[in-house]
């Protein structure tokens, strides 16, 4: 298999030009071809929630989605969450505030997760966010400075 | 990215203080993307390899088929035992010589189910991983021994080195009034560190670079050094971030030598990442364990004799020890104890350390021992353990240097309410649910390996921190931040720490518990003599405006430097060095004794463990302290266990930040909820397969197993236990949680269950 397709994704409001083969991954293509590496593979087999984007504002496992199914919508990364230099977005400043991460590997997918988790309207109480935070692994064992930052951003965010 | 960003957000200045809760300096750089892990980096030329592994675990590899894995678009090479480019074999861990003997990381004889036989390169990811599903294997299979609880495994191979004896035990639990003998079982654990495993390797000329997470740069890359037969400061190994390791990423691999290899034949940047079901077998987790542990008594309760015996799983051809008895001989005065290990050969990879290795499954031994003790002479648990409480190391009769295990009791059982706990099991309930109350105790030693730092004072008032040891979420490069600013008196966003890179100053392993203990003190001792340079600059330069002050010392405080007689003439350090023209200080430091001075010593010092220090060397016995308080809920239809929550109280001495060292408690603690219910590799009897190698069938705790978690430190600076006080931190908390949940367990239910996890079918 080597027919390479040419697709466009928009990507942090920027539209990437890309050719890959159509068995590609949203997470390789992020992290493989367009050096967007804030994006994590953890296990890509959809266990791990390290690899989480958001697809046309949805929480989305980069790894189980095709690349080419990203076409015609907008994937927003960690590195678009908040513009470089520019301030923090709540979620990631309660993150470093509630120490909410230790190695960091899975932190970039907690917080898009955080954030879509909040947006949902799924942040209502400790136990909620616990529920709703439960596809993202951790294994340094962040889950309860986790809880505490998003129910902080939460109220930052409401 | 090895420079860290450190554009910080904190409470107030002491934050900056060693002792001060500073967020983590390398925290802007991971909540952005920011932070590079190892194999994020792009090399020109760079191609993907992907391995192969034995699907049987024992026999022998008698064909490989590559051809049509070679006819795929894209594959540049089949890597084969047949034409792998040969190596040599590296000097051990402890530093033993090697065998001269080639080493051959791909396999024709099989030991274990995931071995690497192959290995497929290709331009793409993609490419190497389609044309990796086509090579065939045809195997000569033998039955294998798939785990200890196979016949044919027998008792194993006893390790004297492991025996501990004083007293005469087994004659004294005879005569005891009161004896209880039990055996306690742990299984197969895995490190699951988030990011999978792997590194990218590229050759220029006969240097070679290695972007590979590591918990040991200057070991692995000895390692790489000696297997290519070059200088070892020919290997660069490049670690700025690791995603986890737990124990796994700190020693050379097999994958790691594959890819090193390919990329030499194909001369060109190669990066090898194993999958996720690949990290169940690439390299060893904890080894399944079982012990058994007969406590005599008298009727109230006193310890009179221990008589433990334990074994754990090893693999065919590899002598691995987990010290079963490590927590066993020093929780407890006792005035007999005996102590003997077998370790059993099967077909398995060779296990690894994960997060306490020995202590933790010997703590689950001993103190669900100790509580099956309590219920048998109708005390109180926590009450049995101040009974039996050790004044000094039972086994090394020396003092301990500082234990607030007593005191960890007392706020531990405070904050928790244990005293509202009804003594009889099954007695406390809500509802549906049986509510269960349970105490533990751990321990964890002090290691001790000297270190090195490099500390720069730039022109412009910059203080830079260098070393090759690394930051894998401890909190290294905040501390050492910390540490630098405080003995050199500078704000802490002034300093700057780089890590992880084998170009920096020599570090030992990051394992152990031992790095932040060792590091902080290379880097005060570093930081003073750089402060000590800066402030012999201002008095004595001729273009120094303190030169005319005729003062014996200066003082620096907030990065300004001042006469202590005069602090109206502070100036700030960038300034003392533009006047004095001056580009910067430099001072490099270890904390080697004299005999460890020379250059080979010194080597030996960070690229083996042979020069560390055990906790009984010296006067002091040197060991951290923690006990765990937990509440269960244990539905009674359906015996499923929640943890409804846990007080632990620790003593790991002076805190270097409490902030990130309460996180690395928890961290340790929710890996123990882990332990006790959920965790446990399934192997297959029938062929020695791990069966559930994912995070779909190994359960490691998510958010929502989690409650909250109460961590409270008792600690004193311990001067014996290091330089500026501190003692184990990261491996101490797991130490005591499985055993502390299944005695709640049982207060619950009334059944005591031995083997972990302890999951539904065991309760019902």
């Amino acid at each position: 298999m080597t027919n390479q397709i040419t697709i466009n994704l928009d990507i942090n409001g920027k539209t990437h030009a890309l050719a890959v083969e159509p068995r590609v991954t949203l997470l390789d293509a992020l992290r493989e071809h367009l050096e967007l590496t804030g994006t994590k593979k953890g296990c890509d087999q959809g266990q791990c929630g390290a690899c989480t984007v958001h697809v046309d504002g949805r929480r989305v496992l980069s790894c189980l989605t095709l690349a080419v199914q990203a076409e015609g919508r907008s994937v927003t990364t960690i590195e678009g969450l908040s513009a470089p230099g520019a301030d923090l977005h709540s979620v990631q400043s309660a993150f470093l505030e509630h120490d909410a991460f230790q190695c960091g590997y899975c932190t970039p997918g907690q917080i898009m997760s955080a954030v879509a988790c909040i947006r949902e309207g799924h942040a209502g109480s400790d136990e909620e966010i616990r529920e709703y935070m439960s596809g993202n692994l951790c294994r340094c064992g962040a889950y309860p400075h986790i809880v505490e930052a998003v129910r902080e951003a939460a109220k930052v965010m409401s | 990215m090895t420079i860290v960003d450190t554009r910080m957000k904190h409470g107030n200045a002491s934050d900056g203080l060693l002792g001060g809760r500073l967020a983590r300096v390398d925290g802007p750089a991971k909540i952005t993307g920011a932070a590079d892990y190892a194999m994020e980096y792009f090399p020109e030329g760079m191609v993907y390899a992907v391995i192969i592994d034995s699907t049987i675990a024992s026999g022998r590899v008698v064909a490989l088929d590559t051809a049509a894995a070679e006819a795929c678009p894209g594959v540049l090479l089949v890597l084969t035992p047949d034409n792998a480019l040969p190596i040599r074999t590296a000097t051990g861990w402890m530093g033993e010589p090697p065998p001269p003997v080639p080493y051959d990381p791909l396999a024709r004889e099989i030991t274990f189910a995931g071995q690497h036989i192959a290995a497929v390169i290709a331009e793409t990811f993609e490419q190497a991983t389609a044309a990796a599903a086509l090579v065939k294997a045809t195997y000569e299979e033998t039955t294998p021994i798939s785990s200890f609880d196979d016949p044919r495994s027998g008792e194993g191979n006893p390790v004297d080195m492991m025996t501990m004896e004083w007293g005469d035990a087994e004659a004294a639990l005879v005569t005891a009034p009161v004896q209880i003998e039990q055996e306690y079982r742990t299984p197969r654990e895995y490190n699951v560190p988030i990011e999978p495993h792997g590194l990218i390797a590229h050759w220029e000329g006969d240097m070679l670079t290695l972007w590979e997470p590591s918990q040991w740069i200057d070991g692995m890359s000895r390692a790489y050094a000696e297997w290519f037969g070059i200088p070892f400061e020919n290997v660069r190994m490049r670690s700025p971030y690791i995603g986890g390791g737990f124990g796994s990423k700190a020693f050379p691999t097999r994958y790691g030598a594959v890819a090193a290899i390919a990329a030499k034949m194909l001369d060109r940047p190669v990066k090898l990442a194993v999958t996720r079901p690949q990290t169940f077998t690439a390299f060893g987790g904890r080894p399944a364990t079982r012990q058994t542990i007969a406590l005599g008594a008298t009727r109230e309760g006193k310890l009179l004799s221990i008589v433990h015996k334990g074994a754990n799983e090893t693999s065919m051809n590899d002598v691995v020890v987990e010290p079963l008895g490590s927590v066993t001989s020093i929780m407890y005065a006792t005035p007999n104890f005996s102590s003997r290990q077998n370790i059993v050969p099967v077909n398995t990879v060779k296990p690894g350390p994960l997060r306490a290795p020995g202590e933790n499954p010997s703590a689950f031994g001993i103190e669900c021992a100790i509580d099956e003790l309590a219920y048998e002479v109708g005390i109180d648990p926590l009450d049995i353990r101040l009974l039996n409480y050790a004044e000094e190391d039972p086994h090394a009769k020396k003092p301990w240097s500082t234990r607030r295990l007593r005191e960890a009791y007392a706020a531990g059982a405070e904050a928790f309410g244990w005293a509202k706990r009804s003594p009889g099991v099954r007695s406390m309930r809500e509802g549906r649910q049986l509510v269960g109350y349970g105490v533990a105790a751990g321990t964890y030693p002090v290691r001790r390996t000297p270190g090195e730092a490099m500390v720069r004072i730039l022109s412009n008032g910059t203080i830079e921190v260098a070393s090759s040891s690394i930051d894998m979420g401890q909190g290294t490069y905040t501390i050492l931040a910390q540490t630098a600013a405080e003995a050199i008196g500078v704000p802490v966003e002034t300093v700057v720490v780089k890590l992880g890179d084998s170009s920096l100053p020599r570090a030992p392993v990051a394992g152990g518990s031992q790095l932040a203990n060792l590091m902080t003190g290379a880097v005060h001792k570093a930081a003073l003599a750089a402060r000590d340079e800066l402030i012999g600059l201002a008095i004595n330069d001729p273009n120094s405006p303190f030169r005319d002050l005729q003062a014996n010392t200066l003082t620096i405080e907030g990065g300004q430097i001042s006469s202590p007689r005069d602090t109206g003439s502070a100036l700030g350090i960038a300034e003392v060095m533009r006047r004095t023209g001056r580009e910067r200080i430099e001072a490099l430091r270890n904390t080697l004794p004299e005999e460890l001075q020379d250059e080979k010593e010194r080597f030996r010092n960070y690229t083996t463990i042979s020069t560390m220090l055990s906790p009984t060397e010296g006067d002091y016995s040197l060991h951290s302290w923690c006990v765990h308080f937990v509440e269960v809920r244990v539905d009674a239809d359906f015996g499923t266990v929640r943890v409804a929550r846990m007080v632990s109280a620790l003593d790991s001495g002076r805190l270097y930040n409490p902030k990130l060292a309460e996180s690395q408690w928890k961290g340790g603690i929710i890996m123990g909820i882990g332990q006790a219910l959920l965790e446990e590799g399934l192997v297959d009897p029938r062929n020695g397969h791990v069966m559930n190698n994912n995070l779909g069938d190994y359960l490691v705790p998510t958010n929502a197993d989690i409650p909250d978690l109460q961590v409270i430190s008792v600690g004193v600076p311990d001067t014996h236990a290091s330089v500026l006080g501190g003692k184990a931190v990261g491996e101490l908390a797991i130490v005591g949680v499985g055993p502390a949940i299944a005695n709640a367990v049982y207060h619950a239910t009334g059944i005591r269950v031995r083997d972990l996890p302890i999951t539904l079918e065991k309760l019902i």
